[in-house]
C-alpha cells in the first residue's frame, strides 16, 4: 500500500513535469514580449503552426530535429508578421493576435487536407518523434530516475530556459533594453535605445520558443497532429504572463500550477470522471488564478491610478 | 461630362466614404492573399472563387442559406460591437452563444408554456445565461482591471465543454447522439418562409443593429459609451461612471451573445446539439472589427461572412479545398483592416494601444 501511494505521487510528479513543459516554453517566449510591452495574444497560433510544421518537417526530413527546425521557422514567420503589424504599422495587438490565431487554425486544417487528404488529424508512422533521454547514472536509481530521466530534450530545455531567460532579462544589456522599452518607452527612446527594434527582437525570440512549444506538442508529448491541438495552452500562457508580469520564476510557478491541473485532470479521467468536466479543469484554474491575482494586486492598481491622476493628462485630439 | 465633376478632390470625400474605400481595399488585398493560399493548396483560385459565389448566391435556395448562416453572425456581431464601442473586447461571444443556446433549449424542452410566451421565455433565458457567463470577467475588469480579453477567451473553452457535458451526461435524448431532446413546438421561433430555416432571428438581428446604431447616435447614454471607448479619461472627467458602464456594456454584450445562441437552438436546430454553432461567435467578433464598430456595417460584414460560409459548403464538395480556407480569408481581411485603419488615422476604436501590463 505504501509503495502504491509512492508510485502514485512519483508518476504524478513526472506527469506534471511533462504537461508543464509545453506551456512553460510558450510562456517563457511570451515573457520577452511582455517585458517589451507587447500584449501577445497570438501565442496560441504560433504554437499551432509550430506543431503542424513540426510534423511536416519531421516527415519530410525523416528526423525530429528537422521537424524542430521547420516548426520553429513557421512560428517565427508568424511572429515576424505579428511584430511588423503591431510594432511597425502600430496596429492593435489584440486584433492582430486574434487574426493570426484564426489564420493558424484555418491554415493548418486546409494544409492538412491539401497534403494528406484527410480532416482532423495526421497520424503517420513516417512522423519521427523526439527521442527520450535516459540520463546516465540517475536513470537506474528508482524514484529519482523516474522523476528526472526519460523525457524528450525539449522538457529539459524548458526548465533550463527558466534560468537562461532570467539571466538574459536581468543580467544582459539586451534584457535591460527590452525591459526599459516595455516599462518606460519614452525614457528608452531618449537614451537612444531603438524601442521598435527591441520589440521586434523580443517578438522573434518569442516566436522561437512558441514554435518549440508547438513542436513539443506534436513530436514530444504525443507523435501526431490534431486540428487545434494547442487547445488553449497559448491563452493559458497569456494568463500566466498577465499575473506574473513576465518574471521567469513566477512564470515557472504559474506554469507548474497548470501542469498540475493538467496532470491531475488526466488522473481524474482514469478514475471515471466525465472527460468534458476533466478538460475544463485547466481553464477554470487559469481563469480563477487570473481573477484572484488581479484582485490581490489591487493596491498596485490604485497606486498606479493615483500616479496617472497626478501626471499631466495628455489630450488625445482625434476621438471618433 | 462637364456639368458635374464626378471625382471630387480627396479631402472632400466624407469620413465614412473614406472608411468604406479603405475597407474595400482591405477586402481586395485579402481576397488576393486568399488566392495565393488557394493556389498553394493546389486549387485554381478563380475556380474556387466562382464556386464560392455560386454556392452563396447561385439560386434562391442558396441565398436563403446564406441568410440563415448570416443570422447568428449578425447577432454575435452586434454583441461584439456593443463591447467594442465601449472600448472593450468581448472575445467570449462564442461561449455566450453556447450557454445561451443551451439555456434556451432547456426552457424549450422542460417547461410547458403557451406558444409565443414560450419563445420569449426561451430567448430570455438565453440572454440571462449569456449575461451571467460574462458577469465575472465584467466585474473583475471594472473593479480590478483584470484583462477581459483573456478571461473571456478562457471562458469560451469552459462554456463549450460545460454544454457538451450537460448535453451528453445529463440531458441526452435516449437513443440520440450528443443532442438533447427536441424542444416543444410552442417554443419554435417562427420561420419567415417555406422551404428554408431562415427565421425571425434575422429580423431580430437587423432590429438590434438598427437599435444600437440609433442608441449610439442619438442618446446621451450612447454618447457616454462611445466616449468611454474612444477616450476613457475624458469620459471619466466628463462625469461618465466608467466602472459601472464597463459592467453594463459587457453584460449587454454577453446577453446579446446568449440571444444569438437562443435564436439558433429555437429557430434552426430545435434542440441543443454538441458543436451546434462552430465559430459563429468568432465570426461576429471579426464582423464587428471589419465594420470598425459601426452597427450597420456589422450587418453588411455579417451578410458577407454568412455568404462565404454558405459558399464554402459547395466549395468543399466541388473542389479539393477545405472550407476552412474562408477563415484564412477572414483573418487576412482583419489584418489588412487593422493595418489600414492605423495608416489612415492613428488611434481610434480598435486602433488605440491601450494594452499594457
Amino acid at each position: 500500500m505504501e509503495i502504491l501511494t509512492q508510485v502514485f505521487t512519483i508518476s504524478l510528479i513526472a506527469a506534471i513535469l511533462r504537461t508543464t513543459a509545453p506551456i512553460l516554453l510558450v510562456a517563457l517566449g511570451g515573457a520577452f514580449t511582455t517585458k517589451a510591452g507587447i500584449f501577445n495574444i497570438g501565442l496560441e497560433g504560433q504554437m499551432l503552426m509550430g506543431a503542424f510544421f513540426g510534423v511536416l518537417g519531421s516527415m519530410w526530413t525523416g528526423s525530429a530535429l528537422g521537424g524542430l527546425v521547420f516548426g520553429v521557422t513557421a512560428s517565427v514567420l508568424m511572429a515576424v508578421i505579428f511584430s511588423v503589424f503591431v510594432v511597425t504599422l502600430r496596429a492593435n495587438e489584440v486584433v492582430v493576435g486574434l487574426a493570426l490565431n484564426i489564420m493558424a487554425g484555418g491554415l493548418t486544417i486546409s494544409l492538412t487536407k491539401a497534403i494528406f487528404g484527410v480532416r482532423g488529424s495526421i497520424v503517420n508512422p513516417a512522423i519521427v518523434g523526439m527521442p527520450r533521454i535516459h540520463v546516465p547514472l540517475i536513470h537506474d536509481i528508482r524514484p529519482l530516475g523516474q522523476i528526472l530521466s526519460g523525457y524528450t530534450p525539449l522538457v529539459y530545455t524548458a526548465f533550463a530556459l527558466v534560468f537562461l531567460v532570467w539571466v538574459i532579462l536581468f543580467r544582459t544589456r539586451l534584457g535591460l533594453y527590452i525591459r526599459v522599452t516595455g516599462e518606460k518607452p519614452e525614457a528608452a527612446q531618449s537614451l537612444g535605445i531603438r524601442t521598435a527594434r527591441m520589440q521586434h527582437i523580443a517578438s522573434l525570440i518569442c516566436g522561437v520558443l512558441a514554435g518549440a512549444a508547438g513542436v513539443h506538442l506534436s513530436l514530444g508529448y504525443i507523435v501526431m497532429f490534431a486540428e487545434n491541438m494547442s487547445s488553449g495552452r497559448g491563452f493559458m500562457a497569456v494568463a500566466v504572463l498577465i499575473f506574473s508580469g513576465g518574471d521567469p520564476v513566477k512564470v515557472l510557478l504559474g506554469c507548474l500550477l497548470f501542469g498540475f491541473a493538467d496532470a491531475a485532470s488526466l488522473r481524474l479521467q482514469t478514475m471515471g470522471v466525465s472527460s468534458y468536466l476533466v478538460l475544463m479543469v485547466p481553464f477554470v484554474v487559469s481563469v480563477s488564478a487570473l481573477f484572484l491575482l488581479s484582485w490581490r494586486q489591487r493596491p498596485k492598481i490604485i497606486r498606479e491610478t493615483l500616479q496617472h491622476l497626478t501626471a499631466p493628462v495628455v489630450a488625445k485630439g482625434q476621438g471618433s | 461630362m462637364t456639368d458635374i465633376p464626378l471625382a471630387r478632390p480627396e479631402r472632400h470625400v466624407p469620413v465614412w466614404a473614406q472608411g468604406l474605400i479603405g475597407q474595400m481595399l482591405a477586402l481586395l488585398i485579402a481576397l488576393a492573399g486568399g488566392a495565393v493560399i488557394i493556389w498553394l493548396v493546389g486549387e485554381s483560385p478563380l475556380h474556387v472563387y466562382e464556386v464560392l459565389l455560386r454556392g452563396a448566391l447561385g439560386s434562391a435556395e442558396n441565398v436563403a442559406g446564406s441568410l440563415l448562416q448570416a443570422t447568428p453572425i449578425i447577432v454575435c456581431g452586434v454583441a461584439a460591437c456593443v463591447a467594442l464601442r465601449g472600448g472593450l473586447f468581448n472575445i467570449g461571444v462564442e461561449g455566450q452563444l453556447y450557454v445561451g443556446g443551451f439555456a434556451a433549449a432547456w426552457v424549450g424542452f422542460t417547461l410547458n408554456l403557451p406558444a409565443g410566451l414560450h419563445v420569449v421565455v426561451g430567448l430570455g433565458a438565453g440572454m440571462l445565461a449569456g449575461a451571467l457567463w460574462i458577469i465575472l470577467p465584467a466585474i473583475m475588469r471594472a473593479r480590478f482591471n483584470a484583462n477581459e480579453v483573456v478571461s473571456t477567451i478562457l471562458m469560451n473553452y469552459v462554456a463549450v465543454l460545460l454544454t457538451s457535458y450537460l448535453t451528453i451526461a445529463v440531458f441526452k435524448r435516449p437513443g440520440g447522439w450528443s443532442e438533447t431532446a427536441p424542444i416543444a413546438q410552442t417554443a419554435y421561433l417562427p420561420q419567415l418562409m417555406d422551404g428554408s430555416r431562415v427565421n425571425l432571428g434575422l429580423i431580430i438581428g437587423l432590429a438590434l443593429a438598427l437599435g444600437l446604431y440609433l442608441f449610439l447616435r442619438y442618446t446621451g447614454a450612447g454618447y457616454a459609451v462611445s466616449t468611454m471607448g474612444s477616450n476613457p479619461k475624458f469620459a471619466a472627467y466628463g462625469g461618465v461612471r466608467v466602472k459601472r458602464n464597463i459592467v453594463a456594456v459587457l453584460l449587454t454584450s454577453g446577453a446579446i451573445g446568449g440571444l444569438a445562441g437562443g435564436i439558433e437552438t429555437l429557430g434552426v436546430h430545435r434542440r441543443f446539439m454538441e458543436g451546434f454553432a462552430p465559430g459563429f461567435g468568432f465570426d461576429g467578433v471579426i464582423a464587428a472589427l471589419l465594420a470598425n464598430g459601426n452597427p450597420l456595417g456589422v450587418v453588411v460584414a455579417a451578410l458577407f461572412f454568412g455568404a462565404l460560409r454558405k459558399g464554402s459548403l459547395l466549395m468543399e464538395v466541388e473542389t479539393g479545398a477545405s472550407r476552412e480556407i474562408i477563415t484564412v480569408i477572414q483573418a487576412l481581411i482583419i489584418l489588412c483592416v487593422s493595418a489600414q485603419i492605423l495608416i489612415r488615422r492613428r488611434g481610434g476604436i480598435s486602433g488605440e494601444k491601450r494594452w499594457k501590463f
